[in-house]
């Protein structure tokens, strides 16, 4: 078990004020450091979570985080797992504290996926997120490589237009009360339908916007952290990663997210509970419908397309998904995502999560889940509730 | 502050290069797997069925099956199974028709070797 001291995310939008990715790193840290209560020289390691360096121009950028942070000294490490950077970034601190080498780590997720470049040129580099070779050289883009997958899970699970609109329509009203989120937003279904064809059926409305961001957490040692925070903070309770073939025609069930079961099994068995027991969930919603096929993968309900039909990922449903807005609502700086999954989760279930998002019931296991490829490198986060004061 | 670099790449085919030279003249060439003779298209180095290295080459017709498309402002793109491969493989579809069921590998002679479907010449 380890616990969560310090969480924090910046704004996710697209930046035109002339700042960059390290002003972010700082500024997410900073606020993360001021709740744990502890100081930089406490941090015995920094764990950088970044996707890309064709985004920062900056190779070995732990070097120049741990000076901006006050934190050289500190053992560096970037961690890179595609979409599931963020995610893996949490692994890679909770394994650095669990084995004994860590006491207090530092995780700074951060990445410019808006403002660096022109979104053409991102697209393009986002197509080698899957298999240079075959998918990248032909020019399948992410959306296309998605859409083929939803379908395919359409076709087993009865999905169809009406419900990748349901699943837009919610992220971004959750997005609304989300004061950081990128596109906040009250969508009708004609809007949806009426936005252009991107890769069938996946029209631009239902695909997650590329945003500028960093999130950052502080991890301690349960026998390390401050008293004030030691009763109170979340734990991260399980975690579980696993992979599959990047070529969807390689698989068995192209449209099913197969990796992403194992690593949430793996998760569950680690934390002790399961899937049942998930009271609000932050999953990777690149696309409307990689939604419900996560919420399918991770078993939190095994009629996920009925189950959205009836409201229960709605805010006030039995499992809310994606409170914060998701990828699609709140935004998808890639190496900050999966980082800022676990500062949702952790808000949430310390009661500090933003007004009118809060749920008003208590929670006791929250799940962060992210991936790279189309589920190719999947990574889940299983936290749990602290000790009520 | 504006910033541009121009990067030319010289990339290693290695393992890849009868694959990509069969794309280049419109040839399926397949990986066979030693263990259990499953060929794969695209290839796999390792084979999933029985976990044995993928030492053999075979070619196959090049004719596929089109099993789903995608089309937009991304492209046009379709899943879809080569004849006697296992599984299948993901592959532009500008060239076909909107309601065509097969396709044949298309030769890219110049630029990179992309995986791509023309009309069936057979049909």
């Amino acid at each position: 078990m380890v616990l969560v001291i310090g969480a924090a995310l910046t704004h996710y939008n697209h930046r035109r004020d002339c700042s960059g990715f390290r002003d972010w790193a700082v500024q997410a840290f900073s606020d993360a450091l001021r709740m744990s209560g502890l100081a930089p020289g406490d941090m015995d390691a920094l764990i950088v979570s970044s996707e890309s360096d064709f985004f920062t121009l900056q190779l070995n950028p732990a070097s120049v985080l741990a000076q901006d942070l006050g934190l050289t000294g500190a053992a560096t490490l970037r961690v890179e797992g595609g979409g599931g950077t963020g995610q893996f970034a949490v692994h890679a601190g909770v394994e650095r504290i669990l084995s004994g080498r860590a006491k207090h780590v530092a995780i700074v997720g951060v990445d410019p996926s808006a403002s660096a470049l022109h979104g053409n040129s991102i697209r393009e580099l986002y197509g080698y997120s899957f298999d240079f070779w075959t998918d990248g050289l032909s020019g399948a883009t992410s959306t296309a490589l998605y859409a083929l997958s939803w379908q395919m899970f359409a076709a087993e699970y009865g999905g169809n237009d009406e419900d990748l609109g349901r699943v837009t329509i919610k992220n971004r009203r959750n997005a609304l009360l989300n004061p950081g989120a990128h596109l906040p937003r009250d969508h009708s279904a004609e809007e949806i339908n009426a936005s252009p064809m991107i890769a069938s059926p996946y029209r631009r409305l239902h695909c997650s916007p590329l945003s500028d961001g960093a999130a950052a957490l502080i991890l301690s040692a349960p026998d390390a952290a401050p008293q004030e925070r030691r009763t109170r903070a979340p734990r991260i309770s399980g975690i579980g990663a696993a992979s599959d073939l990047p070529g969807l025609g390689h698989r068995g069930n192209p449209g099913r997210f197969t990796a992403k079961s194992k690593a949430a099994e793996r998760a569950y068995s680690m934390a002790g509970c399961t899937a049942s027991e998930i009271d609000v969930a932050e999953v990777y919603d690149a696309y409307a419908g990689a939604e419900l096929q996560a919420v399918a993968a991770l078993g939190l309900s095994s009629g996920p397309v009925a189950a959205s039909r009836d409201g229960k990922f709605h805010a006030e449903g039995a499992c809310p998904v994606n409170l914060s807005g998701g990828l699609m609502g709140q935004g998808a700086p890639v190496g900050a995502t999966g980082v800022g999954q676990t500062v949702t989760c952790a808000l949430l279930l310390e009661g500090r999560y933003y007004k009118g998002l809060q749920p008003q019931k208590s929670l006791g296991h929250a799940i962060a889940d992210t991936h790279g490829g189309v589920a190719t490198t999947c990574a889940v986060t299983v936290l749990s509730a602290g000790d009520v004061v | 502050m504006k910033h541009r670099i121009i990067l030319d790449y010289d990339l290693g085919e290695g393992w890849l290069a009868p694959w990509i030279n069969g794309l280049r003249n419109g040839r399926a060439v397949a990986s066979q797997c030693q263990g259990c003779n499953t060929a794969r298209f695209p290839p796999l180095r390792v084979c999933t069925t029985c976990r044995t290295p993928s030492e053999n080459w075979v070619e196959l017709s090049g004719r596929a099956n089109v099993l789903i498309r995608s089309s937009g402002c991304d492209g046009d793109f379709a899943l879809v199974h080569f004849e006697g491969a296992k599984g299948a493989a993901v592959v532009r579809a500008e060239q076909l028709s909107d309601t065509a069921a097969h396709g044949h590998l298309s030769a890219c002679p110049e630029g990179p070797p992309i995986l791509q479907l023309e009309p069936d010449p057979s049909v």
